[in-house]
């Protein structure tokens, strides 16, 4: 096990500075954000935010880090079925905060809302639209591990994957608590 | 569509006919000496000696591109109120804007990470890259990047904002046609693979070392890939999200940098933010680089090798903290710009005392005039240079004077070549046996360093004097009587100087590989473990062995103590080597992405998105690791 498991530490330590590169990312984007909100024209942060599809989707997204974990559990005790489950509902959960997502940007647009009404919304679009890649993403990366799952890989590689996994979507999550807390917080209590 | 567009000017025309040409020349020759083999290796190959050298191959084929930008502004620039071929008003634009974008970021980032790849693994006596797909995916990203921004000009549209497209100007309001597009995603496709390049170099200087060199034994270009690996994965983000929000404004019509709340200056931020560290990402591997040279053909250690590390940490500290020292003449207010311009002071100390220790490491030492110390003593009194120019402009009220002159212009090429364009060339002349097995040319190696650097000081010292007389930057001509044409027409002797000088680097490169003989392991004498493997550098190198490392430059010691190296085993598995095309097909099919985004054809954007995200899974499917898994029984 000794020599997969050095090579993993290394992926590891690569893929924790890649992270790095995405919370650099992720913060500039929260500067622009409030550098521009909220606007000196057009609609106020307040008038766009409907609280209960923000409140919906943060409890789907936050949750599927919970069942995430109970995969990573799983992994670690070999208990197959736990780790379908858990990958399944995780898949389930991100699939609901992206229709939830899809629903309120289409809302917003409907509204008048849209990208270019002024830099408030182009701020928020900008960097929800890019967490909301994440997801989308994530939910691809999901359904290719379900795929490596059926090919019955050796055990270490499945596990090494799944966390590799893991590290992004917990990271994905904490992103959106930084979201629901900086871009909707301030405006729907 | 009117009749103007379908005439392209004469020197687009140009490129068309040397393009039709060169290419059916090219594959001529490649199939008349059956080098196809040795293509599809290289495109396959994830071996870092091998991506170290496409990296400086491409760079330097760059290098010779931009340089004729050089040149062609140099002769609009010769005499006053000329007109020379082409190049006036908005082709001039495009001129320094493609020199300075192709320079920095296809040229000098490039051949520094080739260079990085090529020699750092070896130092540290590690087997390869951390993550030898990744490696060939960061060239093949640099590649691509490089090859759409490049594209613009054979279409009549190259980028015109200037390598630092400041905003508005580089909004579609005011430069409408696609150039500045080429120019955003180029930078982004190509910043990706730097980005992935740097975690690589990251990872195995942290991970990958021989058993016993503790960091604090380590050679210092190592240590300056170090800090500089750092520097990227801070920095690159920065402008990753600056161009994408360039992106948003030009193609989907947002204004986050102009229109009523749009900030011009919030691009200027952002871009500083990334630029100067980017300029310390240049620097400092070069010094690194120079402290390995300047060490082995002085036959001393490094003199003051703690505070060599220390000054390389605080340069890369401080240089977060004086972006705004490109804006004192925005209006951030007295306060911002003392506070920038006394943290740009602070930068001169720790960059002191790598001069002194530079000089200190010379002193009583056996000094051996190699071409790579050539470089390395042309280097010291050059960078000063432009060091005392950097810290006048920190003066934020000098610089009121001195901001968008002539003068900025000779102050950043005296750093740039002074410390990066030398510092490359020394490093190439220093590594070509690692590299190709040969030691180029000494006399041509002479005539290249004395036109090059007699040819920049030539060209660059007049420099200061035509911006103190008020001569701005980025402008096509000048007026006669207004006492600037004899400066700028020695300048213009200097750049064809320096182009002569490139010349008989070509020619060293080609003469040496129709005849030198393949040297030894150690032909310079060298102090770190890339001399203790055979010349070039093998494919697995200390796959069994790796000599042990007990003190800093342990190599040295135990050559002149015992005339041999002990061994020892590696005490963790190393790196898997795979041979695969995916690097270079994901690489590629980023080019149709980009395309298709710049023309809004989102048909080949989203075909070539669903392929990229193919091309991942296609990749988790193929993974090397898996076999490793499976040979240790499944666990």
């Amino acid at each position: 096990m000794q020599g997969a498991e050095a090579l993993f530490e290394d992926k590891r330590l690569g893929f924790f500075l890649y992270l790095g590169v995405e919370t650099v990312m992720f913060a500039t984007l929260f500067a622009t954000y409030l550098i521009y909100t909220p606007s000196s024209l057009g609609a106020h942060p307040s008038e766009v935010f409907t609280a209960w599809a923000v409140i919906l989707a943060s409890v789907f997204l936050l949750s599927s880090s919970g069942t995430l974990i109970l995969a990573e559990r799983g992994m670690e005790k070999k208990e197959l079925k736990t780790v379908l489950a858990g990958i399944v509902f995780t898949l389930l959960l991100a699939l609901l905060f992206m229709i939830i997502e899809i629903y309120e940007f289409y809302e917003y647009v409907h509204h008048g809302h849209g990208l270019t009404a002024n830099n408030f919304l182009s701020s928020f679009y900008v960097l929800v639209g890019l967490h909301a890649a994440h997801v989308f993403f994530g939910i691809l990366w999901m359904a290719a591990l379900l795929f490596l799952y059926t090919t019955k890989p050796p055990h270490g590689y499945l596990q090494e994957k799944l966390k590799t996994f893991s590290y992004y979507w917990h990271f994905v999550d904490v992103v959106w608590i930084f979201i629901f807390l900086i871009v909707y917080a301030p405006y729907i209590f | 569509m009117t009749i103007d567009h379908l005439f392209f000017p004469s020197d687009v025309i140009m490129a068309w006919i040397f393009t039709a040409v060169s290419i059916p020349v090219v594959t001529y020759l490649i199939l008349k000496y059956r080098k196809m083999p040795l293509i599809w290796e290289y495109l396959t190959t994830t071996n870092h000696r091998k991506i170290g050298t496409l990296y400086l191959l491409f760079g330097f084929l760059y290098f010779l591109r931009a340089g004729l930008d050089a040149l062609f502004m140099r002769i609009q620039l010769a005499l006053p109120e000329n007109n020379f071929w082409v190049f006036q008003s908005d082709k001039y634009n495009e001129l320094f804007t493609t020199h300075g974008t192709i320079m920095i970021f296809f040229v000098a980032m490039p051949m520094l990470l080739g260079l990085m790849n090529v020699a750092v693994p070896l130092q540290i006596g590690a087997r390869d890259m951390a993550f030898p797909f990744m490696n060939a995916l960061g060239f093949w990203l640099f590649f691509s990047g490089a090859a759409l921004f490049n594209m613009a000009f054979l279409l009549d549209d190259a980028p015109n904002a200037g390598w630092t497209a400041y905003t508005p100007l580089s909004t579609n309001t005011y430069t409408s046609g696609q150039g500045n597009d080429y120019y955003v995603f180029g930078l982004q496709v190509s910043g990706l693979g730097t980005t992935f390049t740097a975690i690589n170099l990251l990872v195995t200087i942290i991970r990958h070392r021989a058993p016993g060199m503790k960091l604090k034994r380590m050679p210092l270009f190592p240590w300056a890939t170090l800090v500089t690996g750092v520097l990227i994965i801070v920095a690159f983000p920065v402008l990753t999200v600056a161009l994408y929000l360039l992106m948003f404004d030009r193609l989907f019509g947002t204004q986050f940098f102009s229109g009523p709340e749009g900030s011009p200056v919030f691009w200027q931020h952002l871009f500083w933010i990334f630029g100067h560290p980017e300029v310390y990402i240049l620097a400092l591997p070069a010094f690194g680089i120079f402290s390995d040279i300047i060490s082995t053909f002085s036959r001393k250690k490094i003199f003051g090798y703690n505070s060599m590390v220390i000054a390389l940490c605080l340069i890369g500290f401080l240089g977060f903290m004086v972006w705004a020292h490109h804006m004192f003449t925005v209006g951030l207010g007295p306060m911002a710009n003392t506070f920038f311009a006394i943290t740009t002071m602070m930068i001169a100390i720790p960059t002191g005392i790598k001069v002194f220790n530079w000089l200190f490491t010379m002193r009583n030492g056996v000094i051996r005039i190699t071409i790579p110390m050539l470089f390395a003593l042309g280097f010291i009194p050059t960078f000063v240079m432009g060091g005392v120019t950097g810290v006048m402009l920190s003066v934020a009220a000098a610089d009121f004077q001195f901001h968008d002159t002539y003068f900025v212009v000779a102050h950043f090429h005296y750093v740039i070549i002074g410390s990066t364009v030398l510092g490359i060339f020394a490093g190439i002349y220093y590594w070509y046996p690692k590299i190709t097995g040969k030691i180029l040319d000494r006399t041509l190696g002479k005539w290249h360093f004395w036109l090059f650097l007699i040819g920049f000081h030539l060209t660059f010292f007049p420099m200061h004097l035509m911006g103190l007389n008020g001569m701005p930057r980025r402008v096509y001509t000048y007026n006669r009587g207004s006492d600037l044409f004899e400066l700028n027409f020695i300048s213009t002797i200097g750049a064809f100087l320096m182009g002569a000088g490139m010349l008989f680097f070509a020619w060293n490169l080609f003469k040496t590989h129709r005849s030198a003989q393949i040297v030894s392991n150690d032909p310079w004498g060298g102090r770190s473990l890339e001399w203790a493997v055979s010349s070039p550098s093998p494919e697995h190198p200390f796959e069994e062995k790796v000599p042990v490392v007990e003190r800093r430059d342990s190599f040295w010691y135990s050559m002149q103590e015992q005339g041999k190296t002990e061994e020892t085993e590696h005490r963790r598995p190393g790196p898997i080597a795979v041979k695969t095309i995916q690097p270079f097909i994901i690489a590629m099919l980023m080019m149709p992405l980009c395309i298709g985004l710049i023309y809004g054809w989102w048909w080949l954007a989203v075909m070539s998105g669903i392929l990229l995200l193919g091309m991942f899974f296609v990749r988790m499917m193929t993974d090397e690791r898996k076999q490793l898994y499976l040979s240790q029984g499944g666990g």
